[in-house]
């Protein structure tokens, strides 16, 4: 069992509130036992005193006692205790007597009356009965008072027989009450003893929801489990689609270079071998392009992909992916401009997937019929933005649209993965994505932006950059 | 004031005892110093002048052997040739030990203790309640060991007071008068011939007196607690013109001069050995009942050699020691194990229903009450004296 266990913390808790209990009615057990001995014993002193009393009378004008002995063995047990006894006259002066015992202030006044005292005694501690007493003479009541002490030894030993009977009687029951908690707590348990094994004799490659039976705590549990399995489940299925999607897209390309080279090694005029070669490096540059997005999309997928973000002007980065698209795009009569605004706009990210993002979209403006694409980037809110004017996309499609490989209507070339590409890069910088119609006249167009959430400080990134030599 | 000083090499012991046995002549030492001015019993109040009163004593001591030797001192009312057997046979099984033994009164031992309380390391006494009382003052500290705990409850107090000895009290009869009115075995038997009109017995008896001997009064409250017809006997012992007398010596000595004829409450031990060359005379162990004085030793608790006087009650109580007991025959050994001649198993067989040992008990304390001590000297002098007596005159008396 490890340090830290439930079963432990269990039996901690419920343990130590026991002991405290436990040793409150242990002492309250020894204070009642000392309270039943000396009741007991009290009475020897009580009987001691009245037989006393009783011999006491008025003879040649003074009090008179004539001691019984027996009055005295009464207040000795087998225990052997040492006895003592005083008769003292109303004016406080011992008549007769083994010892000076000290009387008890504040006794009770009426007659026939015991006051009970604990007191020491030459090193010895007493218990000591005083009782108020008077003579009942025809002609005199003189009040009189008969001390009688003993020694403890009596009441320790039968005080200590009673404490040693609640201790049994105590341990016993705690005997009984810890076997009853660990029973308890084993049952207690049970049922995540009986989860560990559910859990533990499934097929490590089944995502099937966990089906028993438990206690609601750890249904509760079982339940969040059981939702977890069910993301696992769909993350498991896209990623399947995606590898399906992506093999297939693969596939065509490949396959399209066989039939050129095919078809053209049935010819023998290398005019023809010279075109069908200069197809095959489009067809395989687009293939090598497509597995380098598949490559990009898969990283930034991963949710473990977390690169190092460094300060980046977002106007150097529109200004560069213009100029690399420009002339391409000139070629097919597209207008491709860079709205910017002369100060440098920077923000924590990444160059080069920037530059890829708006290299994606360009692509895709392109594909997509547009006439005119303007790069756009703003300081407030710091946002980069494409906007083109071609047909756009249906509201109810935007979200679609970022799922890999899914393509518009009517496009026949691009992989579909572009704009699922920017979103992974979107969200690499913690920035969101939002599609948006260009215009308020159709064909509406369509404006893809990148709103950052917060600037780079200008100083702080000089303070940065000075800091690193 | 006797005061010997006696070096015993042990081949000297048998001359040594020789010369005891004429202190066995002289008056009792033990019981005997109970003179009308010490003898009221209670040295503790009624007479603070004696407080620094050298008091009277015999001694014996023994060289210890070895270079270590070990001192003991024992201050006891037990005369000398009862006890040398015992010191003897001590030190041969425990030769290191320089033993002195002192020899007083029962009284005078009582005050030597609360005169000075670290002196002695063992004090031994018959007088029970004055034992008793300085037990329960906690003046005696706790001897536990194999020994004392094995011995009998009955012969012990808190296991700080132990009784050794087993002495009947008795009579001792002259055999002319039984020849003459038929054997005195009991207490009926005597008050039947002190009953008789015109009794033979008439100042023909002695006993102690109560008031002014310490053992008298211990047996005089003893005896009225045992029976009330005890003050029948008192009434006739008064009517028969008793004489009082203060010691168990006088009357031994008045009966072998012929002057007595009875001796009522006779400490059977002492006597034994003294009459046992007198033919005319007879030791009776009443077959009603007898009282059994026990001799009680503790160890004080400021005693200066306690781990001696723990060997020395180790070895009182042991059946070593209990035999040596036995064998000399007068003091009765108590050892439960032990039986045959001068053992309480034996003397217990004799006398099954007879033998009243006084109990080591908290009702000692009330023999040494003062009023208590008053009132039944007062009956006492009244049942003797056949006349109401003001109780005034006895304390007078007693003081």
């Amino acid at each position: 069992m490890s340090g830290d266990s439930l079963h432990r913390r269990l039996l901690t808790w419920l343990l130590l509130p026991m002991l405290i209990v436990g040793s409150v009615v242990l002492w309250r057990a020894w204070l009642d036992a000392r309270q039943t001995a000396d009741r007991a014993f009290d009475r020897l002193l009580d009987a001691a005193s009245l037989s006393i009393a009783e011999q006491a009378q008025w003879q040649d004008d003074r009090l008179w006692l004539d001691l019984p002995p027996a009055a005295l063995e009464m207040l000795a047990s087998r225990h052997d205790e040492r006895v003592f006894y005083t008769l003292v006259d109303a004016r406080g002066e011992r008549v007769t007597g083994n010892a000076d015992l000290p009387g008890i202030e504040g006794a009770a006044q009426e007659a026939s009356d015991v006051v009970y005292g604990n007191v020491e005694y030459h090193g010895m501690p007493l218990r000591l009965g005083v009782r108020r007493s008077r003579l009942e003479d025809w002609r005199l009541r003189e009040p009189f008072e008969i001390r009688v002490a003993h020694t403890r030894e009596g009441r320790d030993a039968l005080s200590g027989e009673l404490f040693r009977q609640s201790l049994a009687y105590l341990l016993a029951v705690a005997v009984l009450s810890v076997a009853a908690l660990l029973i308890a707590i084993r049952l207690a348990l049970a049922p995540l003893t009986r989860l560990r094994r559910q859990i533990r004799s499934r097929d490590p490659r089944t995502l099937a929801p966990l089906e028993l039976p438990l206690p609601r705590e750890l249904a509760e549990l079982r339940d969040t489990v059981n939702e977890l399995l069910a993301r696992m489940r769909r993350v498991k299925a896209n990623q399947e689609r995606f590898i399906g999607d992506a093999s297939h897209q693969l596939r065509t390309p490949l396959a399209g270079l066989s039939a050129r080279a095919e078809l053209a090694l049935r010819q023998d005029d290398p005019a023809i071998w010279r075109s069908a070669l200069g197809a095959m490096q489009t067809t395989s540059q687009s293939a090598s392009r497509l597995a380098m997005q598949l490559l990009s999309l898969t990283r930034l997928d991963n949710p473990e992909y977390r690169p190092e973000l460094a300060p980046t002007d977002l106007v150097q980065v529109a200004r560069e992916a213009v100029m690399a698209h420009w002339q391409r795009c000139q070629r097919a009569d597209v207008d491709l401009g860079l709205e910017a605004p002369e100060a440098p706009v920077r923000v924590q990210g990444l160059d080069w997937q920037l530059g890829e993002a708006l290299a994606n979209l360009i692509d895709n403006a392109c594909h997509y019929g547009a006439r005119h694409i303007t790069v756009e980037v703003s300081a407030d809110p710091i946002a980069l933005a494409v906007t083109d004017d071609g047909p756009g996309i249906p509201h109810e499609r935007r979200l679609l649209v970022l799922r890999p490989f899914h393509r518009g209507e009517h496009a026949s070339e691009g992989s579909g993965l572009g704009l699922a590409i920017v979103d992974g890069i979107a969200r690499t910088h913690g920035a969101r994505l939002s599609l948006g119609d260009a215009r308020e006249t159709p064909p509406p167009g369509l404006r893809v932006s990148l709103l950052f959430a917060e600037a780079v400080d200008n100083e702080s990134t000089s303070a940065h950059t000075r800091s690193q030599p | 004031m006797i005061s010997r000083t006696l070096a015993l090499p042990p081949w000297t012991v048998v001359t040594l005892v020789a010369s005891l046995a004429l202190w066995s002549l002289l008056p009792d030492a033990s019981l005997a110093r109970s003179t009308p001015a010490a003898g009221s019993g209670f040295p503790l109040e009624a007479h603070p002048e004696n407080a620094s009163q050298q008091q009277a004593y015999d001694e014996v001591t023994f060289e210890g052997t070895g270079e270590s030797s070990d001192a003991l001192v024992i201050h006891a009312a037990l005369d000398i040739p009862y006890a040398l057997p015992l010191l003897e046979d001590f030190h041969r099984r425990h030769p290191h030990y320089s033993i002195t033994y002192r020899n007083f009164s029962t009284l005078d031992v009582h005050q030597r203790f609360l005169d000075a309380p670290a002196e002695a390391d063992v004090v031994i006494s018959s007088a029970m309640p004055w034992q008793y009382l300085l037990v329960n003052e906690g003046h005696a500290q706790s001897i536990d060991t194999a020994i004392t705990q094995r011995w009998p409850d009955t012969a012990k107090w808190r296991q700080e007071l132990f009784a050794f000895t087993f002495e009947p009290i008795v009579m001792v009869v002259s055999r002319r008068l039984e020849q003459r009115l038929g054997p005195v075995d009991s207490r009926a038997d005597l008050l039947g011939l002190l009953a008789e009109a015109r009794s033979p017995l008439l100042g023909r008896l002695v006993t102690y007196d109560p008031a002014s001997s310490g053992a008298g009064y211990t047996y005089a409250i003893e005896e009225s607690r045992l029976s009330p017809r005890y003050w029948d006997l008192v009434a006739a012992l008064g009517r028969a013109d008793t004489a009082l007398v203060n010691t168990t010596g006088a009357m031994l000595e008045g009966l072998r001069q012929g002057r007595y004829d009875i001796a009522y409450n006779v400490l059977g031990s002492y006597a034994r050995e003294r009459i046992a060359d007198d033919p005319e005379l007879r030791l009776v162990i009443p077959d009603d009942y007898a009282l059994v004085i026990r001799r009680l030793a503790f160890v004080p608790r400021q005693a200066p050699h306690p781990g001696a006087a723990r060997r020395f009650i180790d070895y009182l109580l042991s059946a070593d020691g209990q035999r040596v007991i036995a064998e000399a025959g007068e003091l009765g050994a108590l050892h439960p194990q032990l039986d045959g001649p001068g053992t309480a198993t034996a003397m217990r067989r004799d006398f099954p229903d007879g033998l009243r040992p006084i109990p080591l008990s908290p009702g000692l304390l009330a023999t040494l009450d003062e009023l208590k001590r008053t009132a039944l000297l007062a009956r006492w002098q009244r049942e003797f004296h056949d006349q109401p007596v003001d109780t005034r005159a006895v304390e007078q008396f007693s003081r």
